[in-house]
């Protein structure tokens, strides 16, 4: 998995920690959704993906904020809570949402199945979690299969 | 010190943590075409999206009937909920008609929810959530209007284009196929339609300048057998009503989003297609535009549109044409009856398309005129840009996707009336792929509008109003026991006398109709069942209960025991 914290421009962070919409109880009570960190997960050579996410102590926020996938498929997590409280985690996944608990300092494990393009939420749903910043994004790049596609010209996009 | 992490082990279902049971009785096993065929003799089943391959919704079922209705009281309700960020998060709706197969209910909600019920206590049997992308496109709201059954599977399909087959006894997914361009703006809401060993789908996306089309699947493996689309292109039938120099082909809209109709004897799928693109914005799409706001009658093996007829040539005013197309006979003849959102009862040879009568079924109508030979003369239309034009019926139409009944019984159409108008002010823009592409401001009034329950004979002469002082948003339902249900945008659940339309119960389900109740039996005993959730693209319908609270309920109602 490739952290890539570094492509968020400095002018963004900046302007985040200004005014205090990077964390817990600054600006606002928690963190604003998707003001977070962004990763890739990494694709293995049956096409199956898998990826880390963490909630780091008293951050009460998912890192990545945003994961972004090359395409859809099968995505295997390893889901860690580092925080000293309890969390949990529901994953979007074709069939079911998927549930995981996350006692304090737990480590579990999850496998989805998503469609792509476009991108979905998952979170941590007990009290306002997914108020607080434990919403974030899973992004699936690509497009949908030729056969699938309008039998026209290429047309314009914004 | 490293502390070792506690096992936190492999994420399970949703559902695992409620009291669903997990399983259903494998009731749609021996479900074939032959079965579909008969669909509405098997009274105590609600097996097709309309209850019969006519488009009726009429049911022969009269244990509930004008003398006891007053008694009916609810069964059962199941509450779907939402747990989790979702697509359309603030026009999520129920539209969905329930089918019932031996005592257990098959019913779609929004964002790719689909649940098995027990029939007779509400009890969740087992659960389906596709997972929707939160920003795929959707026009109108996060909406599914039913499923199919047969062959031991039940079919929908979800707002991000995809065809599912799932085992109807544990709902597991048997076969997936995607059906549209979520990039282009395509998404889907139809209920499919089994036909012989296939299945037929629609898309939508009319706002949003697709290209529409219909498509037909087999069964058992999802491979696609034809599609064809509703907009020709350069050289095809119907090209010439289209601009020859230009892309409007290409974007033209014309989408299938509401179940067509079947005739077995004359082997056609009726169709209704929606608006050209943009909505609004004719300048761009000079000509009639077929075969947007058309019936197209196909060959349901090949695909082949054998007659069409237009409703709204050339429309500049949103007039989808993909409600019902209701096949009947009068005098020995194969009619078909269809409720257009310009505020026009047509009624159809559906044998050759050929025009039969036309008469208005709402009391405002100024858009234009349509004679009872199916002369078009438009009048007030969006033309000049960014001069505001006020018409009637408004962009949902005077009657929007929801359905009307035909009771074989009395002879009369029921039908949920819509009588508000709008204000449209053309704002040409660039076409870009997966945008909105409307062509115009819109602007339904929010008040001096109202509503109804009318009763029309086949030559479209009203017989009886039921009034209310909203636009009616939700499809009706004609029984054998001589009454018409329907829900109303303020919640109430009504049943009238259907020959007279005297009000004789009602039930405040606490949210607003948007959806087509259906009827069935188990073990001998009538239900009504009703998807209780105001929603949906109420912006066009209804904006003036735009406020209302949504809701998520399926609601059964039976006579006490």
């Amino acid at each position: 998995m490739t952290s890539t914290d570094e492509l968020m421009t400095e002018e963004r962070s900046d302007l985040l920690a200004k005014f205090g919409l990077d964390g817990q109880n600054k600006a606002s009570m928690g963190r604003v959704l998707a003001t977070g960190t962004i990763a890739e997960a990494s694709e293995r050579a049956d096409g199956t993906m898998e990826a880390t996410l963490r909630i780091k102590e008293d951050e009460v926020c998912w890192d990545p904020a945003i994961l972004v996938l090359p395409h859809g498929g099968v995505l295997e997590l390893t889901v860690i809570n580092d925080d000293k409280n309890t969390h949990a985690c529901l994953l979007p996944s074709n069939g079911d949402q998927k549930f995981l608990w996350l006692v304090n300092h737990s480590k579990g494990r999850a496998t989805i199945n998503l469609d792509g393009p476009g991108y979905y939420w998952y979170s941590s749903p007990g009290g306002n979690d997914e108020g607080r910043g434990l919403t974030a994004a899973i992004v699936v790049q690509g497009e949908v299969p030729p056969e699938a596609r309008l039998d026209r010209p290429t047309q314009p996009r914004a | 010190m490293t502390i070792e992490y506690v096992d936190a082990g492999e994420a399970i279902n949703h559902s695992a943590l409620s009291s669903m049971v997990g399983v259903a009785p494998a009731v749609t096993n021996d479900i074939d075409y032959e079965r579909l065929l008969k669909a509405r003799s098997e009274s105590q089943n609600w097996l097709t999206y309309y209850g019969a391959y006519d488009g009726q919704r009429y049911s022969l079922l009269d244990q509930i009937n004008t003398e006891n209705v007053a008694k009916l009281t609810p069964a059962w309700i199941f509450q779907a909920g939402q747990s989790g960020q979702m697509a359309a998060t603030s026009t999520y709706a129920f539209e969905a008609c329930p089918l019932v197969v031996d005592g257990v209910m098959f019913v779609t909600g929004w964002d790719g929810w689909f649940w098995a019920l027990d029939a007779v206590t509400g009890k969740e049997l087992w659960r389906y959530k596709h997972a929707v992308p939160f920003d795929v496109s959707l026009c109108c709201s996060n909406v599914n209007r039913g499923c199919a059954v047969a062959n031991g599977k039940v079919y929908f399909v979800t707002p991000n284009a995809q065809l599912l087959a799932l085992d109807a006894t544990n709902g597991e997914l048997v076969w997936q196929k995607t059906i549209g361009d979520v990039r282009a703006g395509e998404s889907a809401s139809i209920a499919p339609t089994v036909i012989k060993d296939t299945l037929i789908t629609g898309s939508a996306g009319g706002e949003f300048g697709v290209r529409g089309h219909i498509d037909c699947w087999d069964l058992e493996t999802g491979e696609q057998r034809w599609r064809t689309y509703t907009v020709p292109k350069p050289g095809e039938p119907g090209s010439e009503t289209w601009p020859a120099d230009g892309e409007a082909w290409q974007r033209g809209g014309g989408n299938h989003w509401v179940t067509g109709t079947f005739d077995p004897e004359l082997n056609l799928y009726y169709a209704g297609t929606g608006n050209p693109a943009p909505d609004f914005d004719g300048g761009v799409r000079e000509g009639d535009n077929l075969y947007t706001d058309s019936v197209v009658a196909m060959d349901v093996d090949t695909g082949e549109i054998k007659w069409h007829y237009q409703f709204t040539p050339h429309d500049l005013w949103d007039y989808d044409s993909t409600m019902e197309m209701t096949l009947f006979e009068r005098d020995g003849k194969k009619l078909l009856g269809h409720f257009d959102k310009n505020g026009y009862f047509f009624v159809l040879d559906r044998t050759n398309g050929e025009l039969q009568h036309v008469t208005p079924f709402v009391d405002r109508i100024d858009w234009g005129v349509i004679t009872r030979d199916g002369k078009v003369t438009p009048r007030k239309y969006p033309d000049k840009e960014g001069e505001p034009v006020h018409f009637y019926p408004g962009p949902a139409g005077a009657k929007e996707w929801t359905h009307a009944a035909y009771s074989q019984k009395t002879e009369l159409f029921y039908v949920p009336v819509a009588d508000v108008g709008a204000t449209a002010t053309r704002r040409r823009r660039e076409f870009k792929e997966g945008i909105p592409y409307w062509g115009a401001g819109v602007q339904v009034d929010i008040d001096n509008m109202a509503g109804s329950v009318s009763a029309f004979d086949t030559y479209g002469e009203e017989k009886w109003r039921w009034r209310i002082d909203y636009p009616m948003a939700a499809s009706v339902l004609a029984t054998a026991g001589d009454l018409v249900f329907a829900g109303t945008p303020t919640g109430e659940f009504v049943a009238l006398d259907a020959r007279t339309g005297e009000k004789l119960w009602e039930f405040q389900c606490g949210s607003g109709h948007h959806s087509s109740c259906s009827t069935y039996s188990v073990d001998g005993k009538q239900y009504v069942v009703v998807p209780v959730g105001w929603g949906g693209w109420l912006e066009g319908i209804v904006p003036g209960l735009l406020g209302q609270g949504h809701g998520s309920a399926v609601i059964a109602f039976a006579l006490p025991s």
